[in-house]
Order: C-alpha cells, then structure tokens, then sequence
C-alpha cells in the first residue's frame, strides 16, 4: 500500500510538471505567432518552445521509469496512462517542429490572410489548453473531461474550416511560387497540431468509455 | 507381486496424478488476467498453496463419485477392484496432461467419468453403468456453464452501475481496483488451498487403499509437490490461455471469481457435482458479453475439448486397462 502511494505522488508530481510545460509550450507558441502576424517575430519564444519540448522529453522519460519501475503497482492503467504521456507528447513534437520551421521561414505573412490565420493560431491555442484540461480532469472528473473534449473537437472544426479558407486564397495568388507553398506548408503545420490534439482527445474519450462511467 | 512394490508403483502413479491435476488447475487464470501479480510471482503461489492445501486438508476430503456411477461385482466377475481404480486414474492423468499441454482447462471429474464409463462398458457391458445417475449428472454439466455465465454478468452489469454512481476519475478508478486486487487475492489464495486438499484425495486415495504401514504425511508431501509441479511446469500455459480469454482488472477479476467461488461451494454443500473449469470460462464469456469487450480466439478450442473428454478418456481407460490387470 506504501509502495503504491508513493508512487502515485511520484507519478502525479512528473504528471503535472510535463502538462505545465506543455502548456508553457503553447502560450510561447501562441506568443510567437502573434508577433509574427504583426510582422515583428519574436525569436526567444520559438527557442522558449524547442527549450520547453526538451523538457518535456526528460519528464516523458523520467514518467516512463516510474511508471514501469514496480510492474505490480496500477497495471491496469500503465499502458493507458502512457499512451496519454506519449500522445500529449506528440503535441509537443509537432508545436517544436513548427518552431523551428518558423524560425526559418524567409517572409512575410501576405496582408490578405492574417485574419483567417489568427484564427487558425487562436484554435491552435485553445486546442492545447483545452487537452491539457482534459488530461488533469479525467484524474478526477469523467464528465467534466468527457465534454471537454468535445469542445476541443469544435477547435478542430474551425481550425479546419480556416486551414481550408486559407489554402483556397493562397493557392489564388499570383506571387512567388516557393512563398505560397512554404506560407500554405506554415498553415498545414498549424492545423497537424490541431489535428493531433483531437486525435488525442478522442483517444482520452474512449477511455471515458471503456472505463464504466458513462 | 510384492506389497511393497505395489505400494511403490501405486505411488509413482499417485505423484503423476496429482502431477496432471495439478497441471490443470486454471485456479490462478484470473490473477494472471488482471495483472495483480507476474506469472513467476502466481506460480510460487500456486505450488506454496498446493502443498499447504494437500498436506492440511488432503486427508480429511474423500470423493467416491466412481461408487455411484460403476455397478460391477467385481467378486462375482473376477475383477481387479485395484486395477479399475488405477486405470481411471492413470486415463484422467493422460487426459489432463495431454489438454493442459495444449493449454486448456477441462473438468478433471468429467475426464473421470470418461474413464469410468469406458471401463463400465467394457466390463459390465451396457448394465455395467449406472446411466440414471449420468444423466443427472449431465443436466449439471450442462448447467455449470448457463449458471457461471448467468451469474457473472449480472454481477459485472451491477458492478458496472455501482462504477458509474461512485468512480468519478481515474484516481477513484485506482483506488478501487486497488483494494480488488487484495479481495481477489485473498479468494483465489483460499480457492486454490481449499482445491489442492481436494484434488489430492484423488491421488492419495489409492495409495491408501493398498497398504496400512504408509506415513501419509510423507504421502500427502509428494502428492502437493506432485500438484505444484504440475501447476509451475504445465499450469503455467492454461493458466496464461485462460487468463487472456478477455479483459480482466481486477474488478472484472473479482466479478469472475467470486459468483465462481460461491457457485462451486454451493454445488459442494449440495453434492452437485459442478465443473470450476466448466464455470470459469463460462463466466470469462460472461464477462466479455456484459462489458462489451471481445473474446479471443480459442473458445471453441475449449469447447471442442469439454466435449472430447469423455470419449477419450473412455478409450483411453479401455485401453489402458489390460496391461494394467496385468500388471496388479
């Protein structure tokens, strides 16, 4: 029973500190969006996301030892528990190399489709809070959890419906070809982060279910 | 022969029963299922548990299911009473060795009254059996199954109900599945010591029946380390077959082996003589239909074995009950 204990406090202690530093993630990318949307893009928030994911790497590993160390200990939520570590994760993977693409794409964004981006960024945003949200709720609140994730399946819906709109103006452009493909590859990068984040949520849904709750 | 050398094969043949019984003993499947303990740490278990549970309890459990079904005079035929004994027993033996190596938990009484029938038919002809007495029998048989499912899933739907009033998270989730783990346990603990006592009166009993200067303590040792051997040699594979049936937590663990339990007490109260195989996997199925999770293939493996039993048990028993008259 010690032994359990002990570990459940190790483990929700890695837990939270990787869910706040993902969440640091995706304020610093939303940070780093805006800035560049207004033309002045602020470099120390992209090198602030790839330093963030680093992070989360150590915790992911340090999560994972504690997790396996005693195989006894909670082994019916071992495998689902690290299947959510690696998915959310995964975000932070795909928040770091969208960094450092932005960290050396050439330009500027076109004046025409800035609106429609901030969009795509604000449900890019919204999409990683909502899911860390989830990932802390389910601990202790299936419901609660249960709709989030449905809102985070609206962000995805409009991070879509922008990524759609925004294609459909880019590729009408009349400019320098590399600049609309690496603006429309920018914008395809935005939404894979989205995509994921829902991808994860509807992962953590089926948990709900398959765990009696509902 | 030799009284002293009939007490020595007598025994060799008694280790190697138990060895089969042990072999068999899927008692430990919904532990390894549900992952509350490793197969290494469910196997030490297992053979501390058969031989405290055949040295404490052996002696006083005696089963006489052949007495009801057999109706041979063996004076008047000129039968050897020792030689049908030990050929029941040596078939059983074979049978339960040959499904456990295939990793599949059979009733160790139908393989016995498999065994029994055979030689019934071919010592006494058709009058040799008592068939009222079978079909009674085989109404429970068929029954054991219906009952472990029936019972299983409505514990699994309760508990599923009581789940979803009362476990809000995961950290609920843990807690309760915690404290499952230790009942479950706990059962399966008094389950195997209290089969391994009666298991080992299959055994030991022909060994008694032989001879007079016999230490049963030394006997009842050799039969538990004959029924622990069988668990950690042959055990281990129906006990991992069995346990990956479906799904198991420790819950749904505790929702398969407590109807299981109480079913099988029962049934020993009123001398129904229920299957704990039969009961087990019907009520994994059960398990499977109430929580919506799948079976694995191998069901109609077991299937097809419950009902190849008693044939071949009965040839078996036939065949084998020749040289041994010979022999005795």
């Amino acid at each position: 029973m010690k032994l359990l204990k002990e570990k459940k406090n190790e483990l929700d202690e890695i837990n939270k500190e990787f869910l706040a530093e993902t969440l640091n993630g995706s304020a610093l990318l939303h940070e780093a969006l805006s800035t560049f949307i207004n033309d002045k893009l602020k470099k120390e928030s992209l090198e602030g996301i790839i330093k963030t994911e680093k992070k989360c790497d150590e915790l992911k590993d340090k999560y994972t030892q504690v997790l396996f160390r005693d195989k006894r200990a909670l082994p019916f939520l071992v495998e689902d528990r690290y299947n959510i570590l690696m998915m959310i994760d995964s975000v932070n993977d795909k928040m770091e190399f969208f960094s450092r693409f932005l960290e050396v794409y050439p330009f500027k964004l076109y004046k025409e489709i800035k609106d429609d981006f901030k969009k795509l960024c604000s449900a890019c945003s919204q999409a990683v809070e909502e899911l860390v949200n989830c990932a802390i709720l389910i601990e202790t609140d299936f419901d609660a959890a249960y709709k989030k994730t449905f809102e985070i399946e609206e962000r995805k819906r409009e991070a879509r419906t922008a990524k759609f709109i925004l294609l459909g103006k880019l590729y009408k452009m009349k400019d320098d070809p590399i600049k609309v493909y690496l603006t429309s590859k920018l914008v395809t990068y935005i939404y894979e982060i989205v995509s994921w984040v829902e991808e994860t949520s509807d992962y953590l849904r089926g948990l709900i279910i398959k765990y009696p709750s509902k | 022969m030799a009284l002293e050398y009939i007490v020595i094969i007598f025994l060799i043949i008694s280790i190697i029963i138990s060895f089969g019984i042990g072999a068999n003993d899927e008692t430990m499947a919904p532990l390894y299922g549900s992952r509350i303990l490793n197969i290494k740490q469910i196997l030490i278990l297992a053979a501390i548990f058969a031989i405290a549970g055949a040295l404490l309890l052996g002696e006083g459990v005696a089963k006489s299911v052949g007495d009801k079904i057999l109706l041979l005079d063996y004076e008047a035929a000129g039968i050897n009473q020792n030689a049908v004994v030990m050929t029941i027993l040596i078939s059983t033996a074979i049978v339960l060795i040959l499904s456990s190596a295939l990793g599949l938990p059979i009733s160790s009484t139908h393989a016995t009254i498999g065994g029994i029938i055979g030689l019934g038919l071919l010592l006494g002809g058709g009058e040799g059996v008592n068939w009222s007495t079978i079909l009674e029998m085989s109404i429970w048989w068929l029954a054991s199954p219906i009952i472990g499912f029936t019972v299983t899933y409505g514990v699994v739907k309760l508990l599923n109900k009581h789940k979803i009033k009362f476990l809000k998270g995961f950290k609920d989730y843990e807690r309760s599945e915690n404290t499952y783990s230790y009942i479950v346990l706990i059962i399966i603990c008094i389950t195997a010591f209290s089969r391994a006592g009666n298991d080992c009166s299959n055994a030991v009993g022909i060994v008694i029946g032989v001879g007079d200067n016999i230490n049963i303590t030394l006997l009842l040792i050799m039969t538990g380390l004959g029924l622990a051997s069988g668990v950690t040699v042959l055990g281990r594979i129906v006990i991992k077959n069995l346990g990956k049936m479906t799904e198991l937590r420790p819950s749904t663990a505790f929702a398969v082996q407590v109807p299981t339990a109480a079913v099988m007490l029962i049934g020993t109260i009123q001398k129904i003589p229920l299957s704990g195989s039969h009961l087990l996997v019907a009520s994994l199925v059960g398990l499977s239909k109430a929580s919506n999770t799948p079976m694995k293939k191998g069901l109609w493996k077991i299937i097809a074995i419950w009902l190849l039993t008693f044939p071949v048990a009965a040839i078996l028993s036939i065949i084998l009950y020749f040289p041994i008259d010979l022999l005795i």
